[in-house]
């Protein structure tokens, strides 16, 4: 082996060696924070806030996955509205429990992104952006104006689907505190976020990053970029449809203006966008600051400002894009890796000033 | 299903198609020269529409009399957009990114401050002019046809000639068409890129403009109206190729024939499922439009 290439390989085990990574250690602390909150706060509004912030980093999350193969959905409110709609549809006339009726769902979403996807991933350009707005907005105008859709499916129009109530019970995903939706929604978000890190690291992980990075390339390579794409997308349609099943078991209602309007589609992706798109934390970062001031805004300016909130939600992307373009995520991480690098030496000074023999790691 | 009943709803699509056309043209001309989509269009036409009727409500001028003031107010508007917010992007992403995704999304919230101002500044009501001419009609052997869509119908030939004309005939137009062709090599030379670019969104928004001022005697105004124009816009774009002046025209009448006529056999709000249908039915087959890249 030739001189140059065994360096490398020391660098990069070199770089393994190195475990202490501190921006991990923060999200592990900030994690189990949230795990015993609800053992502190009580009051159903505080909890309410987490669990809004919670679902919309799960949902910018699977957003964030199409993001990854270079793609801009702004259509996902369409996706978390047709699994809304299915398992609530489902457990309203055939009884179904939403915990089963999420799953199909979600697997109507894989197909329809598929479909969508197919024929606007082949194309360069903004095609996929437009086939998503003009699919979420179709179907939005579609179940809006429909009483009765096609095989005698009671879609209610523009009034919304009201859940059953059935008081405590969990078999039908319906609880009677805040508590059980918190620790799902905190649970779906790790999952998500864990998803997201996985595909990442995967090899599909690096394929996507070549494709969006240069297409060219990758293909000349021999990535099959229309097939990553899908993947991608297909994943994150049924995160997304997941997500909406959950909507309206938590709200027990769900109406096409909300659950599959533009607003939606952009504060999906406007979460994503401001913590960094692209990254596998951002999402989650971007729903933690948003979230939170999104909803106060709404509560008190809501009754006499309307479109207030949304106003700002558009400032906000806009100045987010023009001077942080890859978002909040950037300049954290960058912080973190100064900090880390300063504790680092500050360990490394330690142990070259200790005494040898004192610490079990010197041992040869 | 009678013969009459058919050819008065391809006629009424003819209509229907040339109000699409004219709000699509601009479109369509922004992206064949800067690749760029506005996702703000939608926005921009609600807002030159409530130029328009407020132009009308507070002296009392004359929609199609406010044409002249509207088009070149907001192609210093779409000039500045270009200029202020736009541009940085590409001279941030000028090596980096050669679709840039960021544009849209800026775009896209241009959208949502546009449309959401309106909202906080003029209230959700609905709001229409007055106009005695505006219930006229001209006969036309079994239909009656009404005179201001008859009037946006032509508005979208005209429209599109100027636009025609203007990239042609004149000598900023071959300026205009060598940037969508090929940048660099405009550059090379001695075109000013970026002011071309500026140019053409201004020239873009103001055909918009034009259109919005002409549709505001028949169509109600408010503020949540750019979105589902815009999203026809955007079907219409892509069905006659996305940066052909032409293609917007001939997708236009295509997309307000196929709603028409569909929704003589199935209520009108499932046959906008039709004209996604066919949206993506174009994307299959014909995934670059009925008139392909003209410009490009």
């Amino acid at each position: 082996m030739s001189k140059p290439d065994t360096t490398r390989v020391e660098g990069i085990e070199a770089g393994k060696g190195r475990r202490f990574s501190l921006g991990w250690w923060v999200v592990g602390a900030v994690g189990l924070l949230f795990l015993i909150i609800p053992f502190f706060v009580h009051d159903p509004y505080f909890l309410h806030i987490f669990v809004l912030m919670f679902l919309f980093a799960y949902l910018g999350t699977a957003w964030s996955l199409v993001s990854m193969a270079g793609q801009l959905s702004l259509g996902h409110a369409a996706l978390m509205g047709i699994g809304g709609y299915t398992s609530t549809l489902l457990f309203m006339e055939l009884g179904v429990t939403p915990w089963l009726g999420m799953w199909l769902g979600a697997i109507l979403c894989g197909l329809v992104g598929v479909i969508i996807g197919y024929p606007a991933f082949r194309l360069r350009g903004p095609y996929f952006a437009l086939t998503s707005i003009a699919f979420a907005e179709i179907l939005r105008i579609y179940v809006e104006n429909t009483e009765v859709g096609p095989l005698g499916i009671p879609l209610k129009a523009a009034m919304g689907l009201l859940v059953p109530l059935k008081g405590h019970a969990p078999w039908l995903f319906q609880f009677d505190s805040k508590i059980p939706y918190y620790y799902i929604a905190f649970l779906m978000m790790g999952a998500a976020v864990g998803l997201s890190f996985l595909i990442n690291r995967s090899r599909s992980g690096f394929y996507l990053a070549a494709i969006r990075s240069d297409q060219d390339a990758a293909e000349s390579l021999g990535i099959n970029s229309l097939k990553y794409k899908l993947i991608a997308m297909a994943i994150s349609c049924i995160l997304t449809a997941l997500g909406g099943t959950f909507y309206a078991q938590y709200f027990r209602y769900i109406n096409p203006e909300r659950a599959m309007g533009l607003s939606m589609s952009v504060e999906i992706a406007l979460v994503g966008v401001v913590g960094g798109w692209q990254t596998v934390l951002g999402p989650t970062i971007g729903s933690l600051l948003l979230s939170p001031s999104g909803e106060l805004v709404r509560a008190y300016f809501g009754g006499t400002y309307a479109g207030l909130h949304l106003f700002l939600y558009g400032l906000l992307l806009m100045v987010v894009i023009l001077f942080l373009p890859n978002g909040i995520n950037d300049p954290l991480v960058r912080a973190f890796k100064r900090l880390e690098t300063k504790l680092g030496e500050a360990k490394k000074v330690r142990k070259e000033t200790s005494p040898p023999g004192t610490r079990r790691r010197d041992k040869p | 299903m009678s013969f009459e009943l058919i050819a008065s709803a391809l006629i009424m699509g003819l209509m229907l198609g040339g109000l699409y056309a004219a709000v699509s043209i601009s479109l369509s001309l922004i992206f064949g020269i800067i690749r760029v989509i506005n996702f703000a269009h939608g926005a921009f036409l609600m807002l030159a529409m409530y130029a328009s009727f407020w132009l009308w409500y507070f002296f009392q001028m004359d929609p199609y009399l406010s044409i002249i003031i509207v088009t070149p107010l907001f192609f210093v508007f779409g000039y500045a957009v270009q200029q202020l917010l736009i541009r940085p992007m590409f001279v941030r992403e000028k090596a980096l990114v050669v679709e840039p995704l960021g544009v849209l999304l800026l775009t896209a919230g241009l959208d949502l401050v546009l449309s959401n101002l309106a909202l906080l500044c003029f209230k959700s009501d609905y709001r229409a002019v007055v106009l005695p001419m505006a219930s006229t009609t001209l006969p036309l052997g079994f239909l009656d046809l009404n005179l201001p869509r008859s009037i946006v119908f032509l508005l979208s030939f005209v429209i599109a000639g100027v636009l025609y004309w203007l990239l042609n005939y004149t000598e900023m137009g071959v300026a205009i068409r060598s940037v969508g062709q090929n940048r660099e090599a405009a550059a090379l030379c001695g075109v000013n890129v970026y002011k071309i670019y500026s140019l053409t969104f201004g020239i873009g928004t103001a055909a918009l403009a034009m259109a919005g001022a002409g549709m505001v005697p028949f169509y109600y105004v408010n503020p949540s109206m750019g979105l589902s124009l815009g999203v026809k816009s955007f079907i219409v774009v892509v069905l006659g190729g996305l940066g052909s002046v032409p293609g917007a025209l001939i997708g236009g009448l295509i997309l307000g024939v196929v709603e028409s006529v569909t929704a003589q056999f199935v209520t009108a709000t499932s046959s906008v499922i039709f004209s996604f249908l066919l949206f993506i039915i174009v994307l299959f087959i014909r995934p670059k439009g009925i008139m392909g890249m003209l410009e490009a």
